[in-house]
């Protein structure tokens, strides 16, 4: 791994935040490239639930042909 | 162990300074906190004895906001360098995502900084975490004492960076080259972050 040795000195001392401010954007960057690496692999499945096939007893799914027998029957 | 947490979207990571008794690591968390912009400042929790050694330990954490949408924060901890203080160590230790060994350039304490380095080692290896591949940064500090006083950059690199990780010199009473450490261990347990494991129904 590259070795960066890095020396400031007394007078080079920065103005409160502007140290932090350059942190941020550089960890920023970092965390956003990470975080978009990490996002592309596949996620697990989500389970959804499923239109009962055959509905529930008593329910009636097809109302408008009931109605016109009812119409029919009643005429 | 950090991990980016897509449930509640958030990052948590945890940083621990070590290092030998009065090598600096309370310093350069102080240097930090001492940058941070106000709506940033949380608390800073440093326990220290009447002499103003670090009893317990520090702790800053250091919350970054919302980055791509995850809630960021990095959790800073020193430990107290005193050798008698190895079960507070190891507790610290407890899920660490990366360290900052700060070592201290005096030549006079060249065989302190190889005792606290070989105590890391044996309390990273009691939390089954294995200190050769862990996230480390080097920091060799009290960099502005006179030259006779201190060790150079190479002897120290020699006796003290096994591993041939970033080193960075520093002096953290000013502030310098803190910024640039805590730059370089953020970005190599970044490199390290996963996501959580998919439970397979």
């Amino acid at each position: 791994m590259a070795k960066e040795p890095k020396k400031k000195g007394d007078s080079e001392q920065e103005e409160e935040g502007g140290e932090f401010d350059e942190f941020m954007a550089d960890i920023s960057q970092e965390i956003a490239k990470r975080v978009e690496s990490l996002d592309t692999k596949p996620k697990a499945p989500v389970e959804r639930k499923k239109t009962p096939a055959v509905p529930d007893a008593g329910l009636i799914v097809e109302w408008p042909n009931i109605a016109d027998r009812m119409i029919e029957e009643m005429r | 162990m950090s991990v980016v947490n897509y449930g509640t979207r958030e990052i948590t990571c945890k940083i621990v300074y070590y290092g030998p008794g009065r090598s600096g690591k309370t310093t350069n968390l102080q240097h930090v906190y001492s940058q941070l912009p106000e709506e940033r400042k949380g608390k800073m929790v440093s326990l220290a004895t009447e002499t103003d050694r670090t009893l317990f330990f520090d702790f800053l954490p250091l919350d970054l906001g919302t980055i791509s949408g995850f809630a960021t924060r990095f959790q800073l901890y020193t430990v107290p360098g005193q050798v008698y203080y190895a079960a507070t160590r190891k507790l610290v230790l407890q899920g660490v995502d990366g360290v900052v060994f700060v070592a201290d350039s005096q030549s006079r304490q060249l065989a302190e900084n190889i005792e606290s380095l070989q105590d890391l080692h044996a309390n990273l290896a009691d939390e089954g975490l294995d200190p050769r591949t862990l996230p480390l940064v080097m920091q060799y500090n009290k960099r502005d004492l006179p030259p006779v006083e201190i060790s150079s950059i190479e002897e120290l690199d020699e006796m003290l960076n096994f591993r041939d990780v970033p080193y960075f010199s520093a002096t953290a009473i000013n502030g310098g080259g803190v910024f640039e450490t805590l730059r370089s261990i953020a970005s190599l347990v970044l490199s390290r972050l996963s996501a959580p494991a998919v439970k397979e129904s």
